[in-house]
């Protein structure tokens, strides 16, 4: 007799599958939110101190991302994992009084993590700061605003704007990246689906059923994100601001002009 | 009443001595056209007097502020203090891009002057009716032409109401055809009595509407008489050369 297609795989057996998996999402989240919260802290600190050229930082934050980038996550996880417990130990050792044992798993998991996405979050942030343009900051300025109140009017609210894409991809990242958390025994949706598998030997039907799961969690995340993006853009268009102004099209550039600039002489600019 | 003063004024980059010395008082009203061949320190005359580069010697005085350069370690405060009192136009307009021509205006009255929203967008309003550019108020400088983006520009710098407004080259970065708006625009100004001290090209607006023109070459000002006198009869070669070689390059627009 031939086997049949269930055989080897039942849809019902993923379908069975997801409560029991679903019940873990929210360490899977917390896990992703903490360590965004690190990334986004420690990746603000990085592109500042790469931004203003910090004496000291900035040098040491270009060896840090090198450091994350040239090396695996997994290989960090568990440099953290055993790292940072002895770490702590020598902190003891000075007289410290850390309970090493009593700190949950998931702290070195979210910091790792947090970590490594820091690298590239840090990165994103760097490039939307310099994308603030220079004349601006020297408009604000001339004004007499000063620094602060510079960086809090124009710089963060600007760079926010380019930034906020490529942060959107390292909050996706980070959920993708929580199942290697599962190395480090936290039962997060991954690891609960070793745990069930191990039960019944369905190993097929668990990783399909997971992969549905970060699946459906990152596409309602970039919904999500793209609402919010879409709320704070600055539209494309003059007319989803004002519709109804009449005016609204831009003066033409005339022809001429165009072929004097393109062939640059006896332009204005030449003299500048 | 000098409204500006400046004495013995220096800057270098690096080797390149730009400004050598520049001494200048400006009085209530003054319109004073600043011509000079390019790269011979306009824009960083204009740039050194509220700050934005840091001369190494020489004090700059506007109204009760003084600034005596070098800078040292709290003269942070008066250097705010004398920007607050001036006002500049930029060739590149530098209008602030994530906020509207409105909010453009409003941001000073706001973050420097400590005025409410309110206050501050009944004044940016009557600024922006200035420059003619009410329907675009909602508009942000992305979807303007550059000319509209220079007048929200000007209006951004009037509604700070500065006793002196520095204007570096604002018609350079325009297409020919939309020179003219932003020249009526200024010359408006002018006539509401703002004082000015003007960089530009424009060398038949210069002569229209300056009170005085000064000529800098070689980081020192070698002409300084009414626009009459320095265009007409300018005292060095200098001057006359650079002139006629504007007269020349200028011809070709008289053919189109
Ligand atoms: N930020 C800067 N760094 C180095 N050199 C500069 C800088 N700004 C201007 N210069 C130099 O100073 C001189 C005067 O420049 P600028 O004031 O822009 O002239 P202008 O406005 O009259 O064309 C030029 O030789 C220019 O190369
Ligand atoms: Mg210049």
């Amino acid at each position: 007799m031939l086997a049949s297609f269930s055989d080897y795989f039942s849809f019902k057996i993923v379908w069975s599958r997801m409560p029991d998996l679903i019940k873990k999402i929210p360490i899977t989240l917390e896990l992703a939110g903490l360590a965004f919260v690190v990334s986004l802290f420690v990746g603000l600190l990085i592109a500042v101190a790469r931004y203003k050229k910090i004496k000291v930082l900035d040098p040491l934050a270009t060896a840090f991302l090198s450091i994350v980038r040239g090396t695996p996550m997994l290989i960090q996880l568990y440099v953290a994992y055993y790292g940072i417990p002895a770490i702590l130990r020598i902190f003891n050792s000075w007289g410290a009084d850390i309970n090493v044992n009593l700190i949950p798993k998931i702290v070195y998991a979210f910091i790792s993590l947090g970590l490594y996405q820091s690298a590239f979050t840090s990165e994103t942030i760097r490039a939307a700061l310099e994308s603030v343009d220079n004349g601006e900051i020297e408009a604000a300025y001339a004004m007499g605003m000063t620094y602060g109140q510079i960086l809090k009017r124009i710089i963060i609210p600007e760079a926010l704007e380019n930034a906020l894409p490529g942060i959107d991809n390292s909050i996706i990242g980070l959920v993708k990246g929580t199942s290697l958390a599962s190395t480090c025994g936290i039962i997060e949706i991954t690891y609960q689906n070793q745990i069930l598998a191990g039960r019944d030997y369905r190993y097929l039907e668990g990783y399909v059923a997971l992969a549905i799961i970060y699946w459906v969690i990152t596409v309602i995340l970039e919904r999500v994100f793209k609402a919010v993006e879409k709320r704070t853009k600055i539209p494309e268009s003059p007319a989803e601001i004002s519709g109804k102004n009449s005016s609204g099209l831009k003066e033409k550039t005339s022809f001429i002009s165009k072929v004097r600039q393109r062939h640059g002489y006896f332009d204005h600019k030449e003299l500048a | 009443m000098a409204i500006l003063t400046i004495r013995n004024l220096h800057k270098k980059f690096k080797n390149n001595v730009v400004l050598d010395g520049i001494d200048l008082d400006v009085e209530k009203g003054d319109i004073i056209g600043i011509v000079g061949p390019s790269g011979t320190g306009k824009s960083t005359l204009l740039r050194s007097i509220n700050l934005l580069e840091k001369p190494e010697e020489g004090e700059i005085e506007v109204g009760d502020t003084k600034v005596s350069l070098p800078l040292k370690h709290g003269s942070k405060k008066s250097v705010t203090e004398l920007r607050r009192h001036t006002g500049m136009v930029f060739q590149r307009f530098c209008l602030f891009e994530h906020k509207t021509a409105l909010e453009n205006v409003m941001e000073g009255l706001i973050t420097v002057q400590g005025k409410n929203k309110k206050e501050a967008e009944e004044l940016a309003l009557k600024e922006i009716e200035n420059v003619g550019l009410l329907e675009w108020k909602n508009h942000y400088p992305r979807h303007m032409s550059g000319g509209q983006q220079q007048r929200v520009a000007i209006a951004r710098t009037l509604a700070m109401k500065p006793d002196i407004i520095f204007l570096d080259e604002p018609t350079s970065a325009l297409d020919p055809e939309l020179v003219s708006e932003v020249l009526n625009i200024i010359k408006k100004v002018a006539e509401q009595g703002y004082t000015m001290l003007l960089v530009s090209h424009e060398m038949d607006f210069i002569r229209k509407i300056s009170t005085r023109v000064i000529f800098l070459d070689g980081g020192k000002i070698i002409e300084d008489d009414t626009p009459v006198e320095v265009f007409e009869h300018p005292r060095t070669q200098r001057a006359r050369d650079f002139f006629h070689k504007m007269q020349i390059l200028r011809e070709p627009d008289y053919y189109l």
